[in-house]
């Protein structure tokens, strides 16, 4: 049992925490916002330059596991980076590493840890209330027909995994014909898609039936490890302002009212990431995952909505307005609660796990 | 990162149970129960505990330790914790009376009171609050006057655990100077409770006896040689205390094992097919959990060197309220049956839950409020300022 970062993990971290400082200021998150789009692309292939994309392929070079790859999203949740990195790396290369077959790994690999193949993941279809919702998508004759909905970055990735009936996954090109994709109007400013498929071309990926449940925990880890992350500035900004901010001639930090409830936040933020560092160790060690998953996740997804609340409470009107960065993370921070949701589904996970038949 | 105990460790932990499930009599219940047997069976455990050099395991080989790992330790507080913590007020002098004399004391004050420790020989308890000295211990008033060898005591202390069970020796806070700053006038006196002087008044509490004592101090004459460190280091030593003291305490075991015993009678009762009963079980499962991994975390931390002064306050946050949400939730999980007590025959786990949730309301209050703790949070983990 040891729960500290290795010397190797710290100097991730640590890199990390300073590149997306410079190179993806808030600033540019909301540029990129402005202009509808997803991510940068030339700022993708630069931490790919810097082995983040690939990190867990070792044909690519890689050495690092699901744990590593939870340190770096909680970094990126930090920066609030807009990126692929889930999609990609925590699922998609994944499933490509591990299911597809020699020539897919040999034609998709290389260019996916170079940063010039973005991979999202298509999911939920109409009528879903989760991600983990069965997928009922079939194929026929080698082409896939029906619609898939909040399917991230969908515009501008370049391969769609597809989970479909079974449950299996098939791959997609973007540009393949027959696939039209619109953008949802929804809160948290991440592009998210509908994907209408018909008759599209679409080749195997896995059929194995623990792929996409795995894919799917492994998704969740690295978003709640983003979440994490972003839960942390969150605290920093409402410290910050609990400092600063004078009412009654003293900070307003000095009531055990507000500093009470940024300690509450401190409390919930370290919960969340020892409880994601276990999910994403047990998954990276092939050990018994369940409960440690679905443990990160009953717990995390709740406190995301505690910590935006005390968050919100602590800066008063300043917090929603739009200037100022705390809505931004509220609007982001949400819909990647909502995306992964609800809490409900994992304490009955818990529940089963547990022994409660 | 290793979330997972070595072989070695897991070794370790079945040899605990085995020795528990032997030397376990089966109405043991823990201490504080009006049962006769229960005192004097803690310290007979505590013996046997201590012949097979598990009682200071974790004190320097000269001292009748082991320097056994901080996880070794942990796996043991948390095997006693599950159990009842059969080593009943001892517990004290391992995790902190010991650790400060080792720390704070002279070489005589360490041959003196560090052997019948190590033995289970000893019962200590802890002298800290006063009437008018609870949340704000700095304000203690109790005086210790320096004499021609050594100090005479006068004053009462408040809430003393163990101090009737009876405690020989009293870790005492007391004041040796009144013309210093308050915290600055504070100083730790080792009192033989067998003094002259000295007088013990239980009091009656929901929490069942020896939870709670007054003690009052009368020209109470200690001897200069029961100076713990320096005059006026007194509020270092005790927060020194208080900090080994929060990880000291493997609360979360013991809730685990409450949310097992539960398990199992939803599972015989037909409970378990019920979604409410379900989803408070795995809420209560989810905060063990978190409350167990920030125990590691700062455990972690221990094992590499270094401090836990602020995680140890986290887990302690996270550990005394999953002890009462535990209690809270499996009392309503037993319906009515949740209010009989152990010597009710038809009391459901033995009157476990309702000696539970008695027990666990004063977690949130002994060794530091939970809003002393948060404000210990608040100003050293998160830089605010000093709260009001």
């Amino acid at each position: 049992m040891d729960l500290n970062l290795s010397a190797e993990q710290t100097i991730l971290v640590e890199s990390a925490r300073e590149l997306l400082g410079r190179r993806s200021p808030l600033a540019a998150v909301r540029a990129l916002e402005a202009a509808g789009r997803g991510f940068d692309r030339e700022l993708w292939r630069e931490v790919a330059r810097l082995g983040w994309v690939g990190l867990t392929l070792p044909s690519e070079g890689g050495h690092f596991d699901l744990l590593d790859v939870a340190l770096l999203a909680d970094e990126m949740g930090r920066a609030l980076f807009p990126s692929p990195f889930v999609p990609t790396v925590a699922m998609g290369a994944w499933l490509i590493d591990a299911f597809g077959d020699e020539e897919q790994r040999r034609r998709w690999l290389p260019r996916l840890a170079t940063g010039e193949l973005a991979v999202t993941v298509a999911l939920a279809e109409p009528g879903a209330r989760s991600l983990w919702d069965p997928p009922g998508l079939a194929i026929a004759g080698g082409r896939l027909s029906g619609r898939k909905l909040f399917v991230p970055f969908a515009a501008e990735a370049d391969l769609v995994l597809v989970a479909v009936a079974g449950p299996a996954v098939v791959a997609v090109e973007r540009e393949a014909s027959g696939l039209v994709c619109t953008r949802h109007d929804a809160l948290g400013g991440e592009p998210l898609y509908a994907l209408a498929f018909e008759s599209v071309s679409c080749e195997p990926v896995a059929a194995h039936p623990t792929a996409l449940p795995r894919a799917l925990d492994r998704g969740a880890v690295a978003t709640l490890a983003y979440l994490a992350g972003a839960c942390e500035r969150v605290l920093e900004m409402s410290v910050a302002h609990a400092r600063m901010r004078e009412q009654f001639g003293r900070p307003i930090g000095s009531f055990q009212a507000i500093a009470h409830r940024c300690v509450d936040m401190r409390s919930d933020v370290d919960a969340l990431r020892v409880l994601v560092h276990q999910a994403a160790w047990c998954l990276a060690a092939g050990e018994a995952a369940d409960v440690a998953v679905a443990s990160a996740l009953a717990y995390g997804l709740e406190a995301v909505r505690r910590i935006l609340r005390h968050a919100h409470q602590v800066h008063g009107a300043i917090g929603f307005s739009m200037e100022y960065d705390l809505q931004l993370f509220t609007r982001r921070m949400k819909a990647a609660e909502l995306g992964w949701g609800p809490a409900a589904l994992y304490h009955e996970c818990v529940a089963r796990a547990m022994g409660l038949g | 990162m290793n979330f997972a105990f070595s072989e070695d460790e897991q070794k370790f932990r079945t040899e605990l149970r085995a020795f528990l499930a032997s030397e376990l009599p089966s109405w043991w219940r823990g201490m504080f129960v009006d049962d006769p047997r229960a005192m004097p069976f803690t310290r007979a455990f505590s013996r046997k505990l201590a012949e097979r050099g598990w009682l200071t395991m974790a004190w320097p080989k000269e001292w009748g330790g082991a320097e056994a790992s901080p996880w070794k330790q942990a796996i043991l507080r948390e095997e006693m914790w599950a159990h009842d913590e059969p080593r009943g007020p001892q517990y004290m002098n391992l995790n902190y009376i010991g650790p400060c004399i080792l720390r704070f004391g002279s070489e005589a004050q360490k041959r003196r009171f560090l052997p019948p420790m190590a033995a289970g020989d000893v019962l200590w308890t802890q002298g800290f609050s006063e009437p008018g000295a609870g949340s704000d211990l700095a304000a203690v008033a109790t005086r210790a006057e320096p004499s021609t060898d050594g100090f005479v005591v006068n004053g009462q202390k408040i809430w003393n655990s163990y101090a009737d069970a009876p405690a020989e020796w009293c870790f005492l806070l007391a004041r040796t100077s009144v013309a210093a700053k308050r915290h600055h006038g504070l100083s730790v006196l080792l009192v033989d409770m067998r003094t002259a002087g000295v007088d013990v008044r239980p009091i009656d509490s929901m929490a069942g006896p020896h939870e709670l004592n007054e003690i009052f101090f009368e020209d109470v004459a200690v001897p200069r040689d029961c100076l713990l460190g320096e005059a006026g280091q007194g509020w270092e030593i005790v927060t020194a205390g208080l900090t080994f003291e929060r990880v000291g305490i493997a609360r979360y075991a013991r809730a685990g094992r409450v949310i097992e015993l539960l398990v199992e009678h939803a599972g015989a009762t037909g409970l378990a097919g019920d979604s409410e009963v379900r989803s408070k079980l795995a809420r209560l499962r989810v905060q063990y959990e978190a409350a167990r991994l920030l125990n590691y975390r700062a455990i972690s931390l221990q094992a590499a060197g270094r401090v836990p002064a602020v995680e140890a306050s986290i887990a302690r946050l996270h550990n005394t309220q999953l002890e009462q949400q535990v209690s809270d939730v499996g009392l309503e999980i037993l319906g009515l049956a949740g209010q009989l007590t152990a010597d009710d025959p038809a009391a459901p786990l033995t009157g476990l839950l309702h000696r539970q949730w008695v027990r666990t309301i004063p977690t949130t209050i002994t060794a530091g409020t939970l809003e002393v703790q948060k404000n210990i949070i608040a100003e050293r983990g998160l830089g605010l300022p000093r709260a009001r």
